[in-house]
């Protein structure tokens, strides 16, 4: 009888041959998923990679599974990580697979459009669920890598337009196996620190392949599950990740993430100024106001009153200067007058006058008037006519009781 | 100043109460002066605030929240 191995031994031989051989133990194995299915109650993954020409089994286990970042799905291309080897209970040769992620455009399409639906359904893209922004945050969480772009830029925006801001660090790996786990990380911590006003995931632009990891649906329900703001920037401007539709809000690159996140100090200086001006109005014109009811009140009361006491006053001064004036004139009429009287009384004591009607006057030798009865004989005297004089010696003097003729004729 | 404030949005708020009571025709003169000053002082605080002020950086350790038991999500299916 020949001898025989049983079923069991076969497999196993099989087995171990197939395990010494090296490149099966760490391989990727480009194909389409077809018959996928994810048992119910397991959760392993089970399904069939093939290309134009073969086919083999694959299985990927729960717990790698559940790092998917994509839903895989029939028709879907793939690159899976992993190994093959024999399933010794079937016989059956198959890939077990670690890792795996869509292949080609095409396939990476399918499992974003796939992912978006199934979290637009669940509700992770609502509007209403978007926060809003703070006006003037503090303290921004960035989870992007340190060594990048765009956490240069970032510095650089934010620095110019809003320094009052303090940019909280979680450094992560954004590109690469580990890159997911890392996002996430940064995501949590940064979720979980106090002063951290909104959190912004960023990385600079980068081919497809590079910023894939931001379709992951983990990292989308970190992203929702978070306490704070999330703001997505990822690659360039067109560039779209289930993040963004996640993120309460989207940026096109890091730089117009870090605008978007804080304000301009320009706009909040000019605003300060504006206040300035506005308090400078508002003092002004209370001023303005107090001062008006000053002036309607006490000082056109004021003026009023001086204005009748003044004209009381004029008044009383153009009665005094015309009484002044008047009296003066009555003076001036009265002292006028009494001249002329005087002036009459004195041309008729004119003695001169009396010389004309044929009176003469008698002067001594000293040209001095003398009356009559002083005379005495002898004494040279001059009678003084009208237009002549005539020199003359007194014989004698009588006093009246005489013939007044004679003393006339004496005279003469 | 009342009392220097606590950040710079605190300040810009408090300017904003200010011109508010400022322009109320019920604030008295005596209290509009003593808001004047008090946003004087106020508007220098926030300008020299953000003259002196520098973007700051710090670095976390994001190993600390993983440690601290922050767990990741399932998806559950």
């Amino acid at each position: 009888m020949a001898d025989y191995i049983d079923v069991t031994a076969l497999n196993r031989l099989a087995r171990q041959v197939l395990a010494q051989c090296e490149p099966l133990n760490n391989l990727i194995v480009c194909g389409e998923i077809s018959n996928f299915t994810r048992h119910y109650k397991s959760g392993h993954l089970y399904f069939t990679l093939k290309d134009a020409n073969a086919s083999v089994k694959a299985v990927m286990f729960r717990d790698k599974a559940r790092l998917l970042n994509f839903e895989p799905q029939n028709g879907m291309m793939v690159l899976v990580y992993g190994n093959a080897t024999l399933y010794e209970r079937d016989g059956a040769f198959q890939v077990y697979a670690d890792y795996m992620r869509p292949f080609g455009a095409g396939a990476a399409q399918m499992a974003f459009d796939a992912l978006k639906k199934k979290l637009e359904a669940e509700g992770l893209f609502a509007p209403e669920h978007k926060r809003s922004l703070p006006v003037m945050p503090r303290c921004i969480g960035i989870v992007t890598s340190k060594t990048g772009a765009a956490l240069k830029d970032v510095c650089q925006v934010m620095g110019r337009r809003w320094p009052l801001a303090k940019l909280m660090l979680a450094p992560v790996s954004v590109q690469g196996l580990e890159a997911e786990s890392s996002i996430l990380d940064g995501i949590r911590a940064l979720d979980a620190r106090k002063e951290v006003d909104l959190i912004l995931v960023t990385r600079g632009g980068g081919s497809k392949e590079d910023l894939w990891v931001f379709n992951s649906e983990r990292i989308a329900r970190a992203a929702y599950a978070c306490h704070k703001p999330v703001v997505s920037a990822v690659g360039h401007e067109i560039d779209y990740t289930i993040l963004d539709y996640v993120a309460d809000l989207r940026a096109p690159t890091p730089s117009a993430a870090a605008e978007l996140c804080v304000p301009d100090q320009n706009r909040i200086r000019s605003e300060i100024y504006s206040f300035k001006q506005n308090i400078q109005n508002s003092i002004q014109s209370a001023w303005q106001m107090c001062y008006n009811r000053l002036s309607t009140a006490r000082p056109e009361q004021a003026m009023r009153i001086q204005r009748n006491a003044l004209g009381a006053k004029k008044q009383k001064t153009d009665d005094c200067s015309e009484q002044i004036t008047r009296t003066a004139q009555n003076a001036l009429a009265l002292k006028q007058s009494a001249l002329g009287a005087s002036a009459g009384l004195a041309s008729s004591l004119n003695p001169y006058a009396v010389l004309s009607r044929g009176y003469a006057m008698i002067m001594d030798e000293a040209a001095v008037g003398i009356p009559v009865r002083e005379l005495h004989p002898g004494q040279n005297i001059t009678l003084k006519g009208d237009g002549a004089r005539a020199h003359c010696t007194v014989n004698a003097v009588d006093s009246d009781g005489e013939d007044r003729n004679e003393k006339s004729s004496k005279i003469l | 100043m009342k009392r220097a404030p606590k950040s710079f949005e605190e300040g810009l708020e408090r300017l904003q109460g200010i011109l508010a009571r400022m322009q109320a025709t019920d604030t008295p003169l005596a209290e509009s002066v003593k808001l004047y000053a008090e946003a004087a002082d106020l508007i220098q605080y926030c300008n020299q605030t953000l003259d002196t002020a520098r973007l700051q950086i710090e670095e976390i350790d994001t190993r600390l929240a993983k440690a601290s038991g922050v767990e990741g999500m399932d998806d559950g299916q």
